[in-house]
């Protein structure tokens, strides 16, 4: 379980987060979605320490993570892995020494056992030919997959995707939100989902937490956002340009 | 009957002064967490395999040819005026060349070379790192278990002293060169009595050798400090490589000060 307990952040003086609250159950698949600066990276980005929360408490299961120092965090990115959304790949290695890093850095792996295990893992999302080239010369959804297998090469319990599908064509997106669910399924990882992708969120997410204004505006299943009668949710997920919404910058 | 209040504007001033003095206050912690962070790193194995070689293979070769334009101009120039004005005053050449070597090991060849290496350098390291910050590798290395300054800041350390001492004295030796070379030319200077090691002392190796080794660590910490504290985007990227060259810039002539300073109060000038 991991819990937000009244979260407030603030960049530059503007308040991003204003009181931010949220659970989120083992095993689900939770998407957090919203307008373009509302909060949403950056809510996954204080539950791994790779920002400082300015108010609020963040607990997984029964550990404050907000509070921990840099280095006692190692262990909690052990269990919590996050997929950003530039793919963030070191251009200076090669796809399998991209993948082996956190495990010789993590799990203190000899530096071929490591390599066998990232081309193993390579494979799982059809990358294992690849294994050997440098990130440039791969397409953006094939450094995507090769940031997954990165990330999962941990085998975390928990997953934080940062707009996973931004950028991708159809066919990639969809395979990866097929990769989300199975997480989900088969291994019982839990994820959390930044996404803007309607597609993805109406098909694989188990709840939907709904950022507006710093705060959690909604928390509910597809249906209830289907279902729902509150005009900014309304205007949110069917992109209606005019409406109650306020949206910064427009 | 208490006192008026500051209007709005002055406290508004106030207020944006006393941000500024915080930050450059809490920039300045940070930036000696960082050297202490970098030297500690030296001694644990996080450092990506053969990187100090690679950066080596940077900061020195690809430097060699700027250094050597600069400091051969300046050797030239440096004799050149020296030569004019002592035939105007005395005529004697004879201590031009010893003096100068002298000059050059204890102020010139350190200082002048890692001003060059500042730019060409600093802006290199605190681009690259800048980058990364900007697209979030600085943040997947911590995800990976890695330690950015191990990782980032530690190998170019490492490199830089290194090279920074290798390109210091081959500074030294092109800038004498082609100061022999111009006083042989154009005053008649013969090549033994230039030549001449015999002003230096030991004082002087040692004074040179300590700005070297502190320029060498000052470069790469400040630039890429500048780097992981790169914020937005491409023009986040820009501010931190130009706070880069001039915080590098500004460390080598501050350096230069104190040590000179601290050198001549100690040990008067070494004769």
């Amino acid at each position: 379980m991991i819990r937000f307990v009244d979260i407030w952040k603030s960049f530059g003086g503007k308040a991003v987060l204003r009181g931010m609250s949220l659970e989120v159950k083992d095993g689900e698949v939770m998407f957090i979605i919203g307008t373009s600066g509302v909060g949403k990276s950056v809510t996954i980005k204080l539950l791994i320490g790779l920002l400082g929360v300015d108010r609020g408490e963040i607990w997984v299961d029964e550990l404050r993570v907000d509070t921990l120092p840099e280095r006692d965090l190692y262990p909690v990115r052990k269990r919590i892995g996050m997929v950003f959304q530039n793919a963030t790949l070191f251009d200076s290695l090669d796809l399998a020494e991209n993948v082996a890093l956190p495990l010789r850095k993590h799990k203190g792996m000899r530096q071929r056992d490591a390599l066998a295990e990232a081309e193993r893992r390579l494979a799982q999302v059809g990358m294992a030919e690849f294994a050997h080239r440098y990130p440039a010369e791969l397409s953006d959804g094939m450094r995507k997959r090769a940031a997954i297998a990165r990330t999962l090469t941990l085998d975390p319990e928990v997953v934080l995707f940062d707009e996973p599908t931004t950028g991708l064509d159809p066919l990639s997106a969809r395979r990866i939100d097929r990769l989300i669910r199975t997480l989900s399924d088969e291994v019982g990882v839990t994820s959390i989902v930044v996404s803007h992708d309607l597609t993805s969120i109406f098909s694989i997410a188990d709840r939907i937490a709904f950022l507006y204004q710093g705060v959690v505006h909604m928390v509910g299943t597809p249906d209830d956002f289907r279902g729902s009668g509150d005009p900014v949710v309304q205007q949110f997920i069917t992109g209606r340009s005019q409406g109650e919404m306020e949206t910064p910058g427009f | 009957m208490s006192p008026p209040l500051p209007s709005l504007g002055l406290r508004r001033r106030v207020e944006r002064v006393g941000a500024a003095v915080l930050d450059g206050m809490d920039a300045g912690f940070e930036l000696a967490r960082t050297f202490g962070a970098t030297v500690r790193g030296v001694f644990r194995s996080q450092r990506p395999p053969g990187e100090v070689l690679a950066q080596m293979y940077v900061i020195g070769n690809k430097s060699l040819l700027f250094v050597a334009v600069t400091l051969g101009f300046i050797g030239m120039v440096m004799v050149y005026q020296s030569c004019l004005q002592l035939n105007r005053i005395t005529g004697d050449l004879s201590q031009v060349g010893p003096e100068f070597l002298k000059l050059l090991i204890q102020e010139f060849g350190p200082s002048i070379t890692a001003l060059m290496l500042a730019t060409r350098v600093g802006a290199g390291i605190a681009a690259e790192i800048g980058s990364m910050k900007v697209t979030e590798q600085v943040d997947a290395l911590r995800m990976s278990g890695v330690t950015p300054i191990d990782y980032l800041i530690t190998p170019r350390f490492i490199a830089s002293v290194i090279m920074t001492g290798v390109m210091t004295v081959f500074a030294v030796l092109i800038a004498f060169a082609a100061g022999g070379l111009t006083a042989a030319s154009s005053f008649g200077v013969n090549a033994n009595t230039f030549f001449d090691p015999g002003r230096v002392r030991v004082f002087d190796i040692a004074l040179g050798a300590i700005k070297t080794l502190s320029y060498g660590m000052a470069i790469p910490v400040i630039s890429g400090f500048c780097g992981l504290r790169a914020r937005g985007s491409s023009e986040g990227v820009g501010a931190a490589t130009t706070a880069a060259v001039i915080g590098s810039s500004l460390a080598v002539i501050v350096l230069n000060f104190i040590i000179s300073g601290t050198g001549l109060l100690l040990l008067g000038d070494g004769r």
